[in-house]
């Protein structure tokens, strides 16, 4: 072991240093390419010998082993081979959730973003009730797309704070119909970037039994949250014409046309107009 | 109509509403509607982003616009939410901000330009257009949905499109009438490679008091603070732009892009000759090659990183290139109108010549490029779909997630 670790060192160690100015302006790909093709032979172990090197910023130099590591993600990705691919995300996951540094999480996290797949949607969806890794987490999942709704909506009733937004977001980024519930909920709560958020999830969702919600939210204040949630409601009204779901969308647009009446609100009654335009009606 | 100044449109029109003499004699059209001309030619204008590029910005939009607000991240401590704003939500709720200039970092460029025209604003905003391409479809979903004028600050297409070579390139391309395309059109150097790129090394240090750093990041992952992510050398990072080749290259392809009708059109297949690329900061590329349906062949070779593209020749288009029936048919069409500027699209309602479509499709170059460098891999890319076929992990380069509350 001791040996590999220090074969793994010295592999890194061929890896281009920053120049002066902190850039990797003297890189040669051929060196790049070799070392990595080294490194993804040593498997798993390398892999965690790898990550054993990251430290958290500013608290001593990891360049080359992080470079090295996201070249890995990119790596394993161009092999075309879905097994290398699983094993290589694993090796990453196994690595979270433990006491490495939040930072050293946050950068495994990202580079499942760039590689993982199905395989890693449950070990990402435990951190998302991690305040420091919640965001990267949500991220990485709508990224990958498969299993992340369950993972989503799984965590939403224990969330808080930015981690109840970025999942009531990201609900509405991979339309997950069975979450439409508890959004409609949010829409009434008392924060008001979750009330935004699941406005437009339920909007993007395409929800037809959020018109009414959703107009209300739009009629509610003359500020930055009515802009908001008007955008949700013509968004909808979209989503449920391309759906057939004519009468929906012709109420939304016809309450728009219908109540925006300030001058200043022009360019919302034309939107509503043009959108009953597309729908035929007079 | 007499011509007011220092007057807002917004002012004039609720002055005019609460009057009935001027009521009668300025109706539906003091709104500006499509075909309408607004009697008052003064506009309030706001400016999102205050750093080096930010008056060039707003003068660009070459209107009698009055600076009503300012607004910064680094504003923090000096707000006084009447002039000076580091929100940008506050400024667009004003109802007396008829266009806004957008020169904050390109990873807000997106989002600004869409929540202003769901405030019912006019928008310049400052190139490159966008950070990704699901950003600019997204853009354009919104400048048609709003039907507000958009337009991007870069306008190397003007003076192109009245040139009488390029008029007649873009005519014979347009016509579809070529059997097949041989255009090779390579762009070499000028893509500051070195001098946009990131630091790998970067240590974090304290945000300054004046700084948001939350709301700078915005969209992007949550990331230390360093003084090289933000002030104009923010351009070397994925978080925020594209290096060199995002920020320069819509200078360059945007007249590209009208000489060779390509506004509607994007690359299917890119390949990039690069080392590979760190995860956080943009750094070296040798050349990208990109190849349209019709068979043209677009080339960026930065000389500045290995070998120089020498897989083919610059070569143009000419009407030689066409047999004698196609000649008669591109002689007999008529020029492309002209385009239209940012002023004069705010005052007549007409599409800006630089619109989102245009911009948009200018700006995928880049993030095509970017995203074949970043890869590593040979791409083939769907223009209609707006994405790369059956390569999963580059199309999460192509519709990147944002960081909450902030989504498309």
């Amino acid at each position: 072991m001791a040996k590999r670790s220090s074969s793994i060192a010295t592999l890194v160690d061929r890896l281009p240093d920053p120049d002066e100015n902190g850039m990797l302006t003297n890189i040669d790909k051929e060196v790049v390419d070799s070392v990595i093709s080294e490194i993804h032979k040593g498997g798993r172990n390398s892999i965690r010998r790898l990550i054993d090197m990251l430290v958290e910023p500013g608290s001593g130099d990891d360049v080359k082993p992080r470079y090295a590591l996201h070249c890995l993600a990119v790596y394993v990705c161009k092999l075309d081979d879905n097994g290398q691919q699983r094993r290589f995300a694993k090796a990453l996951a196994s690595q979270l959730g433990g006491d490495r540094p939040k930072a050293v999480q946050g950068y495994l996290v990202r580079q499942l973003q760039v590689a993982g797949g199905q395989e890693v949607a449950g070990t990402l969806g435990e951190l998302l009730h991690d305040e420091a890794l919640c965001e990267y987490a949500a991220q990485a999942l709508v990224a990958i797309g498969d299993g992340a709704a369950e993972q989503l909506r799984k965590a939403l009733p224990q969330a808080r704070g930015k981690c109840r937004l970025a999942i009531v977001q990201n609900l509405g980024v991979v339309r997950d119909r069975e979450s439409v519930d508890a959004l409609k909920r949010a829409v009434l709560g008392d924060d008001r970037e979750v009330r935004l958020a699941a406005a437009w999830s339920l909007a993007n969702i395409g929800d037809i039994g959020s018109v009414d919600i959703l107009l209300k939210a739009a009629d509610a204040q003359d500020s930055y949250e009515r802009i908001k949630a008007t955008k949700a409601c013509l968004l909808l009204a979209e989503k449920l014409l391309a759906a057939g779901s004519k009468a929906e969308a012709v109420k939304i647009y016809t309450h728009l046309r219908d109540t925006r009446t300030d001058p200043d609100q022009q360019y919302i009654r034309d939107a509503a107009k043009n959108g009953l335009a597309g729908a035929r009606v007079k | 109509m007499q011509r007011r100044k220092n007057v807002t449109r917004r002012q004039f029109i609720k002055g005019a509403i609460g009057t009935t003499a001027a009521f009668t004699i300025v109706p539906r059209h003091v709104l500006g509607g499509p075909g309408q001309t607004p009697p008052s030619e003064t506009f309030g204008g706001a400016l999102i982003g205050c750093g080096g590029r930010g008056n060039g910005t707003f003068n660009a939009m070459g209107l009698e616009a009055e600076k009503l607000a300012i607004c910064d991240v680094k504003f923090v401590g000096r707000t006084d939410n009447k002039m000076v704003y580091s929100d940008f939500r506050k400024v667009l709720e004003r109802k007396d901000i008829d266009v806004v200039a957008i020169a904050t970092p390109p990873h807000w460029h997106a989002l600004i330009s869409i929540a202003a025209m769901e405030a019912g604003k006019d928008v310049l905003c400052e190139k490159p257009m966008t950070r990704f391409i699901a950003e600019g479809r997204a853009v354009a979903d919104a400048e048609k949905r709003y039907n507000r004028i958009f337009q991007v600050g870069t306008f190397g297409r003007f003076g192109a499109s009245g040139n009488e070579g390029n008029v007649q390139t873009h005519k014979i391309i347009k016509s579809g009438l070529l059997k097949e395309c041989k255009v090779v059109y390579i762009k070499r150097g000028g893509f500051k490679v070195k001098e946009w790129s990131g630091m790998v090394n970067a240590t974090p240090q304290p945000v300054p008091k004046s700084l948001d750093w939350d709301m700078y990041v915005g969209p992007s992952p949550m990331k230390p603070y360093h003084r090289h992510r933000t002030g104009g050398t923010h351009r070397g990072y994925w978080d925020y732009e594209g290096g060199g080749l995002a920020d320069m290259g819509q200078h360059y392809f945007d007249p590209f892009q009208w000489i060779y009708a390509k506004d509607d059109a994007s690359p299917v297949e890119i390949e990039a000759y690069a080392p590979p690329a760190h995860p956080e900061a943009c750094g070296m590329w040798g050349w990208v090659e990109m190849t349209y349906a019709d068979g043209l062949t677009l080339v960026f070779d930065s000389g500045e990183w290995g070998k120089p593209y020498d897989r083919k020749e610059p070569r143009g288009v000419s009407m030689s290139d066409l047999d004698e029936e196609s000649r008669k048919k591109v002689e007999a069409m008529p020029d492309p109108e002209p385009l239209v500027n940012f002023a004069e699209a705010v005052k007549t309602r007409k599409r800006a010549g630089g619109n989102a479509d245009a911009a948009h499709r200018c700006a995928t170059l880049m993030h095509l490029a970017n995203v074949a460098i970043r890869t590593g891999r040979k791409l083939q890319y769907d223009p209609v779909k707006e994405e790369v076929v059956g390569d999963e992990e580059a199309n999460r380069l192509v519709n990147q997630p944002m960081r909450a509350p902030w989504h498309l």
